[in-house]
């Protein structure tokens, strides 16, 4: 990975940040600050050179939700102040400003995640909650489930190519094509499962239970900023609350 | 037999977790690719509820969710509906509901109840009804028909999960059928589906 | 000589089943040996090896009567993780042995001593020093799925023997490789038997087992049948009775004895066919 200041950042003081969003979105009235987010976000992603990444993924996993959540609001918010109507369609002020106000917040709490990730190894992640107490045996099931995963998808393509020469059929109507999902999808479950024996004797062969603590060649280290900016974080998030409820 | 926490987490348990979520995740994937009107994502889930139990379940259905989320954060308050999802499956297969077909699609429609009523306030209050899938065109339907939005989201969930959750349990009631004994022992509920003990 | 493997009236059966896999098994092996065990499919090697490393009845359930002393300790006052250790174990099949967190094969031979809290710079000492000793350090930086089997299997001893037990249990490590495969297993076997590891290898590979084991266990339907010096058990008729295959050579042999040749002795190695008919054939001439 390239020496870039942001990406070195511990993986917490990088989700501390997610979660600092989260709260200051929910805190912060009205659509404008959470709209303002999002373009900072950009400039963080620019930054870590992660910009293409996050863009596109931002646009798979948002653009339909937002665009949905503020048609939805628009329409069936209910309120007084009618801008338009079209029989039964009406549009409010009301919904108009509910619709920004979701939209805003999904658009800012979704991006700050998906920067998170496109910031941060999961393996990381992990790391860096494993040295905050969560459990070897957590730490384990979700590293070996981002294996696993490529793995089955590759099988589960396999036995559908197998399927097929046997003269399954995966095209044509609803009931040919939902005869086609046992067969393939059985047998791989079925594998899997078995070879749950062998991996826990391959893992118990490895001393994973033995009753000590484990050490790890993988180190996460903490440099300055990762100290000061979880109390930044903080400060910002106390003043605002203060703003919010007291002036 | 008595069954507390602790016992449901045997390192055996542990493994299936990647597994369900592999399953899940690749259930999915293939429900696509053969164009299925359903999703068919929580076949792991509801499997290792059904012989592993409802907290191993639980950690599935979460893992599955966080795993999605890192692509599509929309997934991420729907983790609470999959850990749902998980320990209903698991405390139904407790009480016997797995071991016959008629009892099997109870329990499917009984999931069904749990994924919808923890899944519609979540729509609802995290995206105010409608979250750009299938049962938003049905919500919108519904609301342009007259209805209350909570009603509507209820209804329209309801009805995208039905056939959804239905098909799920029957395929994992085929495939416990098919595991043989010398698995099952090992499995924490596994004691429930072993043909030994039935033919006894 | 110390006692490192002592079973005593061994017998054992899976929950699930009526049938004993193991029948009133015991023996009795020394440190430093190295013992084959042979025998057809379901004879309980498997199961045998499982009891030796403490699988049974720590991980499989079931019942099981008489002692397991390992290194002058009861395997019931073991605790399942303690014995990753003491005894090594590595088994058939080199795609299911794998870490499965671990993305190349440095991290993945690092793994177990992870695990036994090594700290960090003696972890990367012991790792090279495996690597070099099993010659795969060429495949340090590989991811260990991208492998193939031969490679994995290399990866998955190499990753017990980092650990340094004084037991390696292994069990058909060689069951789905090439010859090539095959020979760079037992080069490492041969390895380990040099450094004094006590050594339990169920190989159905009879030719290498005369090659490289000091002693052989015989197992049948769940009983041990014989067991002695390698030479002595498989010149035993007895074992003809087990139909276990024989080593190539001995094969030969004891067809042309059967024909009338007279043998000095029963070769159980290739180079050894020459000599044993050799005297008999001067003894023709003369």
């Amino acid at each position: 990975m390239k020496q870039n200041f942001l990406l070195q950042l511990h993986p917490l003081t990088k989700f501390y940040f997610s979660l600092f969003i989260l709260v200051a979105v929910l805190i912060v009235p009205g659509y404008i600050f959470s709209f303002a987010v999002f373009p900072i976000l950009v400039l963080i992603a620019i930054l870590a050179g992660v910009t293409k990444e996050f863009l596109s993924i931002v646009l798979k996993a948002l653009l339909s939700v937002l665009v949905i959540v503020f048609i939805m609001q628009m329409f069936f918010y209910p309120g007084d102040e009618v801008l338009w109507k079209a029989g039964i369609f009406s549009i409010t002020q009301e919904g108009l400003d509910y619709g920004l106000l979701l939209t805003s917040r999904i658009l800012a709490i979704g991006a700050v995640f998906i920067l998170f990730f496109r910031m941060t190894e999961v393996r990381d992640f992990v790391k860096s909650l494993e040295d905050k107490g969560l459990p070897p045996m957590g730490a384990y099931v979700v590293l070996s489930t981002l294996q696993i995963i490529p793995e089955m998808r590759r099988q589960a393509n396999t036995i559908m190519e197998a399927q097929k020469t046997r003269g399954v059929e995966t095209e044509g109507s609803l009931f040919v094509r939902a005869k086609a999902f046992i067969p393939t999808l059985t047998p791989l479950i079925l594998s899997s499962i078995a070879s749950t024996e062998e991996r826990a004797i391959t893992l118990e062969s490895r001393a994973f239970s033995a009753p000590v603590k484990k050490t790890s060649l993988h180190q996460l280290t903490k440099n300055s900023a990762d100290r000061i900016l979880p109390i930044v974080y903080v400060v910002i998030l106390v003043g605002l609350l203060v703003w919010r409820f007291f002036l | 037999m008595k069954r507390n926490f602790k016992d449901d987490f045997n390192m055996m348990a542990m493994l299936l977790i990647p597994i369900a979520v592999a399953v899940n995740l690749v259930g999915f994937q293939l429900a696509n690719v053969l164009r299925l009107p359903i999703f068919l994502d929580t076949i792991g889930t509801i499997l290792v509820g059904v012989i592993a139990g409802p907290w191993v379940a639980l950690l599935a259905g979460l893992i599955t969710n966080l795993i999605n989320a890192i692509f599509n954060p929309v997934y991420l308050p729907y983790a609470l509906t999959s850990m749902a999802i998980g320990v209903g499956a698991g405390l139904l297969s407790k009480y016997g509901f797995f071991k016959k077909i008629p009892k099997t699609i109870v329990s499917g429609i009984i999931i069904t109840f749990i994924a919808v009523i923890v899944s519609a306030p979540i729509t609802v209050l995290v995206f105010g009804g409608a979250t750009g899938n299938t049962s938003s065109l049905i919500t919108a339907t519904f609301l342009a028909s007259g209805q209350q939005l909570w009603s509507a989201v209820f209804s329209s969930t309801f009805i995208t999960e039905i056939a959804d959750k239905v098909v799920s349990v029957l395929i994992v009631y085929f495939i416990v059928q098919k595991m043989s004994d010398r698995y099952l022992s090992k499995m924490n509920y596994g004691y429930l589906y072993m043909k030994r003990n039935n033919k006894k | 000589m110390t006692i490192m493997i002592d079973l005593k009236n061994v017998s054992y059966r899976y929950p699930v089943s009526d049938d004993f896999v193991l029948k009133n098994i015991s023996f009795s092996i020394e440190k430093g040996k190295f013992s084959a065990i042979v025998g057809n499919n379901g004879s309980g090697k498997t199961t045998l090896c499982n009891t030796i490393r403490g699988f049974v009845p720590h991980f499989y359930k079931g019942d099981l009567d008489g002692e397991v002393i390992i290194d002058q300790t009861k395997m019931a006052d073991y605790q399942l993780g303690q014995l990753g250790e003491k005894v090594g174990y590595v088994f058939q099949n080199p795609f299911i042995q794998v870490s499965g967190v671990k993305d190349n094969v440095f991290e993945e031979v690092a793994y177990g001593l992870e695990n036994l809290g090594v700290p960090v710079e003696e972890i990367k000492i012991r790792v090279e020093e495996v690597l070099k000793l099993v010659k795969i350090e060429h495949l340090r930086d590989k991811n260990p799925f991208e492998l193939s089997g031969g490679q994995r299997q290399r990866v998955a001893l190499a990753s017990i023997i980092v650990m340094d037990p004084e037991i390696l249990v292994i069990d058909e490590p060689t069951s789905q490789l090439d010859p090539i495969g095959t020979e760079q297993i037992f080069d490492i076997i041969r390895l380990m038997k040099e450094r004094g590891k006590t050594i339990i290898l169920v190989e159905h590979k009879m030719d290498l087992i005369a090659e490289y084991a000091d002693d052989l266990l015989v197992m049948h339907e769940g009983e041990l049948v014989m067991q002695g010096p390698v030479r002595e058990v498989f010149a035993d008729p007895e074992f003809e009775k087990y139909q276990i295959q024989y080593p190539h050579v001995t094969e030969i042999a004891l067809q042309l004895q059967k024909l009338g040749t007279a043998l000095s002795f029963i070769p159980i190695r290739d180079e050894e066919l020459a000599k044993a008919l050799n005297r008999t054939g001067v003894a023709i001439h003369d």
